[in-house]
C-alpha cells in the first residue's frame, strides 16, 4: 500500500531527525546482538576445532577400554588409546590400572582377523608414566606400553633406528616419541644408548618421526615400552585399552560389532548391557563433544540473550519519552487525517527500525569481537548464516514487543487534548 | 443550494467531575458554500468546542451535523480521519510546524495519509501560493511566526479541501503579519475554499464576510461583516 510507504518514509525521517539519540537508544540491542553473534560463533568455532583434532585420530580407529559404560570411559579421558593424564595425577612413578577387563586373550581372539573381515589390526596399550631426568631437572613423562601394531594403527613411523617388534616383546627396549629425543639428546641419534627408567636399564632402539598431535595423545612425549614389559613393571596382567583398526573407513560400525561380539564371547558375557568394556569410536567422541559444547553455548547464549531484553526495555523508555515529547505531532498528525492505526504503524515501525539497525550493528560488532576472541583462543569462530538470521528475527521481535506499549499510548492520544499539549 | 455546513441544535456536554459542563447549548447554523465566516466570543464561549465539532475532531451530545449534506454527526473515527483528511483543512494559533523537517516536507504532511505517492508538483504551487518560493528548502525552526503560519496554511490547502478552518490563526502574530495572513485566507476564499475563522480579535473578525458571536455555549448575534 502507498499509504504504507508513505508512513515508513515518516518513521525514517523522524529517526533520522534525531540520530545521536536513534545511535543511543539502541546501544543495549547491540550490544546484546554482539553478545550473541560472538558467543554463538566462539562455541561453534570451539565445537569445529575439537571435532577437527578428534577427526585427527583417524576415522578408522576404535578404542576398547574397561567399564561398562562409554561415559564412564570418556571421563577417564581414554578415549585416544592412552589413560596417561589419568595415571601422572596419582602420583605413583608407575600406576596400574587394576582392574581392566581387557587380557591378552582378548588381543588374541581380536587379532585372529580372519574371523574378523572388519578389523585390520589391533593393538593392546597399558599407560602409565614415569620420570627422566633431562637436563638435571626431573620431568615427568608419558610412558606407553604398547603391542606391535601401535605403531602402524597410528600411522607412527621411526625417524632413527626401528619401531618395537614381536621380538622386543620380553626385552627391555624402548623407542622415544620426537620431542623425548630432542629433549634428551638434541638432534643426535640415540639409537643403542641406554637409559634407566625406574631403575632399569633399557635400550634406545628407535626415535618416532614427529607427529600430529591428537586431542587426547602427543605421540612426540612419549616413551614406548613393550606392553608385556610394562605390564610386568605395574604387576598386571591385563591391557589398559585396545585400539581397534578397521579395515575402512566404512567398515568403523561393522568393526565395533565384530570387536563388541567377540569380547562378550571371550568374557562369556550373555547380555550385551552387562558388558564390562566399551568401545568408544571417534565419531562417538564427535557426538559427546558437540553435546557438551551446544549445552555450554546455549547456557551462554542465554545469558546474552537477557541483555536484549535489557535492551528492549530501553528502546521502550526512549519511545515513551519520545511519545511524549511528540504529544502535538501526533494531534497535528491526527488532525489532518492519520488513524489510530496509522499513528500506531508508524511508530511501531519506528521502533523496529531501531531495533534492526541495532542488530546490523551487533552483527558487525559480534563479528569483531569472535574475531578478537578467536585470536585469543587460537581457533576461528565460525558465524553461521543462521546465527545472523536469529539475530535479525530476534531483534525485529524485541522491536515489536517493546514498541508496542509506546505505539499504542501514542495511537490512543486524543488530538484535541495532544494539539493543546505543552 | 445545500450550504456546506448545516448545524442543528447541536449541544456539547462534559463531565466533569460531579458536575456537568454544557458547552454548547443548541447551535443552529449554516455556512453557505464559498462564504468566509468568523466566529467569536470571549474564551469559555465554546467556540474552541464548536471548532473541534466541525473539525471532526470532537462529535456533539445531542443535535445533528451536515457537512456537505452528508450527516457526520456519528460517523465512525476512521471516517472522520477520513473526512479531516480530504475535506477540511487546518490552520491554528500555535502552527504546529514540524520543526525538524522542511517547509515541503510540512506541506506534503496530509498527503502522508491519502493512499497516493506525495505530490510535490501541487505542493510546490501551493507553497508558491503563500510567498513561501524561496524557502522551500528550509527547515519548520528556522522560520518568522508569518512564514510559519503561510506555511500552515499551504498545508491546509494541499489536499484542496472544502472548507478551511482557523482557530485563532493571528493569535500569535503582530498586526501587519495579522493581515497579511488575513489576506492569505481571503484569496483561498476566493478560490473557492469555504472558511471558518475563530477569533476573539474584533479587528480580524471584521475582515470576514459574516461574523457569528458565541456567549456562553450560544449564538448571540449575527451580523454582516463590514469589508465590503
Amino acid at each position: 500500500m502507498r499509504k504504507m510507504a508513505n508512513i515508513a518514509t515518516q518513521a525514517a525521517q523522524a529517526l533520522l531527525a534525531n540520530k545521536g539519540r536513534a545511535l543511543l537508544t539502541i546501544l543495549g540491542i547491540v550490544i546484546g546482538i554482539a553478545s550473541v553473534i560472538a558467543l554463538l560463533g566462539i562455541g561453534q568455532g570451539a565445537s569445529n576445532s575439537i571435532t577437527g583434532r578428534i577427526a585427527t585420530l583417524g576415522n578408522s580407529t576404535l578404542t576398547v577400554v574397561p567399564g561398562g559404560s562409554a561415559a564412564a570411559g570418556l571421563e577417564g579421558g581414554g578415549g585416544g588409546g592412552g589413560q596417561a593424564d589419568q595415571n601422572s595425577s596419582s602420583g605413583m612413578p608407575f600406576t596400574s590400572m587394576a582392574g581392566s577387563s581387557l587380557s591378552e586373550k582378548d588381543l588374541a581372539e581380536l587379532q585372529a582377523t580372519e574371523r574378523h573381515p572388519s578389523i585390520r589390526a589391533v593393538a593392546g596399550v597399558v599407560s602409565a608414566s614415569t620420570i627422566l631426568e633431562i637436563h638435571g631437572h626431573q620431568q615427568r613423562v608419558p610412558l606407553t606400553g604398547v603391542t606391535p601394531a601401535y605403531f602402524s594403527i597410528y600411522g607412527l613411523k621411526a625417524q632413527h633406528g626401528r619401531l618395537l617388534g614381536d621380538e622386543d616383546a620380553k626385552e627391555k627396549r624402548l623407542v622415544l616419541g620426537s620431542q623425548v629425543a630432542a629433549d634428551l639428546y638434541g638432534g643426535d641419534d640415540p639409537t643403542g644408548r641406554q637409559i634407566k627408567v625406574e631403575g632399569q636399564e633399557f635400550t634406545i632402539v628407535g626415535v618416532l618421526a614427529a607427529s600430529e598431535e591428537s586431542a587426547f595423545r602427543n605421540p612426540n612425549d612419549q616413551l614406548y615400552i613393550p606392553a608385556a614389559v610394562a605390564m610386568e613393571r605395574l604387576g598386571i596382567k591385563n591391557y589398559g585399552s585396545l585400539v581397534v583398526q578397521a579395515a575402512g573407513d566404512g567398515q568403523v560400525g561393522l568393526a565395533a560389532a565384530e570387536a563388541r561380539t567377540t569380547l562378550l564371547e571371550t568374557h562369556a558375557i550373555a547380555d550385551p548391557k552387562l558388558a564390562d568394556f566399551s568401545i568408544l569410536s571417534p565419531q562417538d567422541l564427535v557426538a559427546v563433544t558437540q553435546q557438551v559444547a551446544g549445552t555450554l553455548t546455549a547456557l551462554l547464549t542465554s545469558i546474552a540473550a537477557i541483555s536484549l531484553v535489557v535492551g528492549g526495555i530501553g528502546i521502550m523508555n526512549i519511545m515513551l519519552v519520545s511519545v511524549t515529547e511528540r504529544t502535538r505531532e501526533i494531534g497535528l498528525r491526527k488532525a489532518v487525517g492519520a488513524k489510530t492505526r496509522d499513528i500506531l504503524f508508524q511508530f511501531l515501525l519506528e521502533a523496529v527500525i531501531l531495533t534492526l539497525a541495532g542488530s546490523a550493528l551487533g552483527i558487525l560488532l559480534g563479528f569483531g569481537v569472535g574475531d578478537l576472541a578467536g585470536t585469543l583462543l587460537g581457533f576461528p569462530p565460525v558465524i553461521t548464516p543462521r546465527a545472523i538470521a536469529l539475530a535479525i528475527v530476534v531483534a525485529a521481535a524485541v522491536g515489536l514487543v517493546f514498541g508496542l506499549y509506546p505505539a499504542a499510548k501514542a495511537a490512543r492520544l486524543n488530538p484535541i487534548d495532544a494539539l493543546r499539549y505543552g | 443550494m445545500q450550504p456546506l455546513i448545516e448545524l442543528l441544535q447541536v449541544t456539547k456536554t462534559y463531565q466533569s467531575g460531579p458536575e456537568k459542563l454544557q458547552a454548547l447549548k443548541g447551535i443552529d447554523l449554516a455556512v453557505a458554500r464559498g462564504e468566509f465566516v468568523a466566529i467569536t466570543g470571549p474564551s469559555g464561549s465554546g467556540k474552541s468546542t464548536l471548532m473541534h465539532i466541525l473539525g471532526l475532531l470532537d462529535t456533539p451530545t445531542a443535535g445533528t451535523y451536515l457537512l456537505n449534506g452528508q450527516d457526520v454527526t456519528r460517523i465512525s473515527k476512521g471516517r472522520q480521519a477520513e473526512m479531516r483528511n480530504r475535506e477540511i483543512g487546518f490552520v491554528f494559533q500555535q502552527f504546529n510546524l514540524l520543526p525538524r523537517a522542511t517547509v515541503l516536507e510540512n506541506v506534503l504532511l496530509p498527503t502522508v495519509y491519502d493512499n497516493a505517492p506525495p505530490p510535490v508538483a501541487r505542493a510546490r504551487e501551493v507553497i508558491e501560493m503563500v510567498g513561501l518560493g524561496d524557502h522551500i528548502r528550509h527547515k519548520g525552526n528556522q522560520l518568522s511566526g508569518g512564514q510559519m503560519q503561510r506555511v500552515a496554511i499551504a498545508r491546509a490547502l494541499i489536499m484542496g479541501p472544502a472548507l478551511l478552518l482557523a482557530d485563532e490563526p493571528t493569535g500569535n502574530l503582530d498586526s501587519v503579519t495579522s493581515l497579511e495572513i488575513m489576506e492569505l485566507f481571503r484569496m483561498a476564499n476566493r478560490r473557492g475554499t469555504t472558511v471558518v475563522l475563530i477569533t476573539h480579535e474584533p479587528d480580524i473578525a471584521r475582515l470576514a464576510d459574516r461574523t457569528v458571536e458565541l456567549r456562553d455555549g450560544r449564538i448571540t448575534h449575527r451580523a454582516r461583516g463590514g469589508r465590503r
